[in-house]
């Protein structure tokens, strides 16, 4: 056996001599041979028997303790005034968060109903007139996804306040019949004698994107317009 | 059926007063043993290891479960209060003087224990953690190595180095002619 395998066998030993487990700390047969031979580890040997001793020691009296009852009662005394503060802060977590959720859920109805809105007058564009012919695609140009208002150009008449058509964006033609306030509600000047001539409904053309907003519109058969 | 410290603990967050008393009684003496050991004064174990138990039931408490257990992350706070002990500034002075004045080996009385408990405080924390923890605390070194998340050959090995240089002390102290100057 060679020294650096008699300490840790020894130092092993020694551990176990403290628990009171005379039988297992007792050095083997080989580790004592070596001891009796080698004056390094008997040393090692006894100043870790002594080491295992002290330590016995430091544990003993590391378990006399005053009672710390004083401290524990303190300490749940101190969770319980957290734990009472805790339900305001709760509480007003709640506020927050049902806030929240009212708000979103505000949000969301008036987006819905700002939606529907939209839906209703693109529907009524279409729906409300007396004919709606099948729709002509083209694609937008340069112009005209960048400025609905270029559409003016061959009478037609952008229809104010509509976000532009993007590059490639396919528009129709979609013709239909359309009641003077439903032009003026476009945003469309509409001139009282067209009313006068046209009794009821206008017949017009208008230039709608994919997303079904109309982007210009005009007469076709007043060039008046 | 006991339940688990972390068990324990969840209950604990919810507002348990029970549960945070039963995780003080169960950790609370272990606690204060390893900061008594670490810091030698009976004082600042008793103020680490309530401190702990302040610190845990506290907002800013972050155990997380999967970065290890409960009582690791238990005894790394009492570790870094001690620690902070340790780091008083030179105006603390007095402060550790009592400290010193009141250390354990003193209070039994027993010249070569407290001169061996004054090595131990001046061991490199990786040496003198295992030694409290193994054997004064008398761990496994599987629990040792779970303690302090390193592998149980390192535990081992920082053992046997670690009462190496404490039986090198005791020889010292053995020797008449050195005791006066330990």
């Amino acid at each position: 056996m060679t020294c650096r395998e008699g300490i840790v066998e020894l130092v092993e030993c020694a551990r176990r001599a403290g628990t009171g487990a005379r039988i297992h700390a007792e050095p083997g047969r080989e580790l004592r041979a070596h001891l009796a031979v080698c004056a390094h580890c008997s040393e090692r040997w006894e100043a870790e028997l002594q080491l295992t001793a002290q330590f016995g020691v430091m544990r003993a009296s590391a378990a006399v303790r005053e009672s710390p009852d004083s401290r524990r009662r303190a300490l749940l005394q101190e969770f319980s005034h957290r734990q009472a503060r805790m339900p305001i802060q709760t509480s007003r977590a709640w506020v927050w968060t049902l806030g929240t959720a009212a708000a979103l859920v505000f949000a969301v109805f008036v987006g819905h109903e700002a939606g529907r809105k939209a839906a209703r007058t693109s529907a009524s564009i279409q729906t409300r007139g007396a004919r709606v012919e099948p729709a002509v695609l083209y694609e937008a140009d340069a112009a005209l996804s960048s400025d609905a208002s270029a559409l003016s150009s061959d009478d037609f008449v952008a229809v104010p306040y509509t976000p532009p058509l993007a590059p490639g964006e396919m528009v129709r033609i979609v013709r239909a019949d359309l009641y003077p306030e439903t032009l003026a509600s476009m945003g469309v000047r509409v001139d009282p004698s067209w009313v006068a001539a046209w009794a009821a409904d206008l017949p017009v053309e208008m230039v709608v994107g994919e997303d079904g907003i109309p982007r210009a519109v005009r007469i076709t058969e007043n060039n008046q317009f | 059926m006991q339940l688990s410290d972390e068990e324990l603990y969840r209950q604990m967050r919810k507002g348990n007063r029970d549960a945070f008393a039963q995780l003080y009684e169960r950790r609370e003496p272990g606690l204060y043993r390893f900061a008594l050991h670490m810091s030698g004064s009976p004082a600042v174990a008793e103020e680490v290891s309530n401190e702990v138990f302040v610190q845990l039931m506290g907002p800013a408490a972050r155990f997380d479960e999967t970065r290890g257990s409960l009582e690791s992350f238990l005894y790394g706070i009492a570790r870094n209060l001690v620690r902070v002990v340790r780091r008083q500034p030179p105006v603390a002075e007095p402060v550790d003087r009592a400290f010193e004045a009141n250390i354990l080996g003193e209070l039994i009385g027993n010249e070569t224990t407290a001169a061996l408990h004054r090595t131990l405080r001046e061991l490199p924390e990786r040496y003198r953690d295992v030694i409290i923890l193994c054997d004064l605390e008398e761990r496994s070194y599987e629990d040792v190595a779970r303690l302090i998340g390193r592998p149980v050959g390192t535990v081992r090995s920082r053992l046997h180095r670690g009462r190496a240089l404490l039986a090198a002390k005791l020889k010292r102290l053995n020797a008449p002619s050195e005791v006066f100057s330990a």
